[in-house]
């Protein structure tokens, strides 16, 4: 056997690794990423009629996911609260096509299109409310 | 566009799973303990050896106690007799999610008092979780059984690291498993009104 000490470290270590592990995974969620292919997304392959004026938040949920009507409810009370900024809530359950082309691996997944329709930001997991407004605000800014 | 609003209807408080997976977390990790403490990962100190004195070398079989042991003193280490328990109770949240012990202890005694959801879960992501958590410990319990080393201490921190995640971040690995197998449609592809 192992003797009592070195169980206890390997123990200490085993929770150590599995936190750092947590830490990591919710620190990489909610964070923006501003490296993703600037691709133009058609509103009609989605079941779209058009796209915001100025902004998207194009989110993709699923009906099993539990934190998907949350991000919901925030991301409309953020798009209402700006002129020319659209919610779209994209339902992948039965789109695995459109899962694929995104490579969306969670969900919720969140994108913000700039007024062209172009992919700017791109969140994992739960959006920040904060982070998400400052990027609309840029890209408002940028518009005018 | 459209969310399933008759999902809603049927789905669970995903802090059910999540105060499962804390209690699952607790036995895995003193399962780990006696793992590390039990036959499994004991160097075959009472094994015997042979001298060769031509060879000039000791000639030991097996260096692992595990080995070494018969079949019964295998399934009698208290490791493996805890990694049992906890898989045991991976079949039963399989089987039926909603009887399971800790499914249950949390609806009478930890959800009245907690506010009421917001927002409902599909109970089949967890109930596929269970089923890799079943798998995994069933691969430690079966590896054991077999005289392998390591086998109950290494299987357990395994599951003790998905449910530890579950319980602490929320992050369900199996339902992660569940969401990809579904979109590779593998499993699930009826709606759950359907199902």
């Amino acid at each position: 056997m192992v003797n009592p000490v070195d169980a206890l470290l390997i123990l200490t270590a085993l929770l150590a690794v599995t936190l750092g592990v947590g830490i990591v995974v919710r620190w990489r969620q909610g964070r923006p990423q501003h490296h993703v292919p600037n691709e133009v997304v058609d509103p009609e392959r989605l079941g779209a009629k058009r796209l915001g004026d100025t902004a998207t938040l194009l989110q993709f949920s699923t009906e099993l996911c539990s934190r998907c009507p949350g991000v919901h409810r925030t991301l409309s009370a953020v798009a209402e609260g700006r002129e020319g900024v659209l919610h779209l809530d994209v339902d992948l359950t039965h789109r695995p096509d459109i899962a694929k082309h995104f490579s969306v691996l969670q969900t919720p997944t969140t994108l913000i299109l700039d007024g062209e329709g172009a992919i700017q930001t791109r969140f994992g997991g739960i959006p920040n409310r904060d982070v998400v407004e400052l990027e609309l605000a840029r890209l408002t800014s940028e518009a005018e | 566009m459209t969310r399933g609003s008759d999902a809603g209807q049927t789905g669970i408080d995903p802090r059910g799973p999540r105060f499962a997976a804390a209690i699952t977390s607790v036995l895995l990790l003193v399962t780990v303990m006696l793992g590390l403490l039990g036959v499994s990962s004991a160097r075959g100190s009472y094994g015997w050896f042979a001298y060769q004195p031509l060879a000039d070398e000791v000639f030991a079989p097996s260096a692992w106690a595990v080995a070494q042991a018969s079949p019964i003193e295998r399934a009698l280490d208290p490791g493996f007799l805890a990694l049992l328990v906890v898989a045991l109770l991976f079949v039963w949240g399989v089987l039926s999610p909603r009887t399971a012990p800790w499914a249950a202890l949390f609806r009478t005694l930890v959800q009245p008092r907690l506010t009421p959801p917001t927002d409902l879960e599909d109970p089949r992501p967890p109930r596929f979780a269970q089923g890799v958590g079943l798998f995994v410990t069933a691969a430690g319990l079966v590896l054991h059984l077999a005289g392998v080393p390591w086998a109950l201490p290494i299987a357990a921190a395994v599951a003790f690291a998905a449910s530890f995640l579950n319980a602490v971040f929320g992050l369900c690995l199996g339902c992660r498993m569940y969401l990809l197998l579904q979109r590779a449609g593998i499993v699930g592809r009826a709606r759950p009104g359907a199902a």
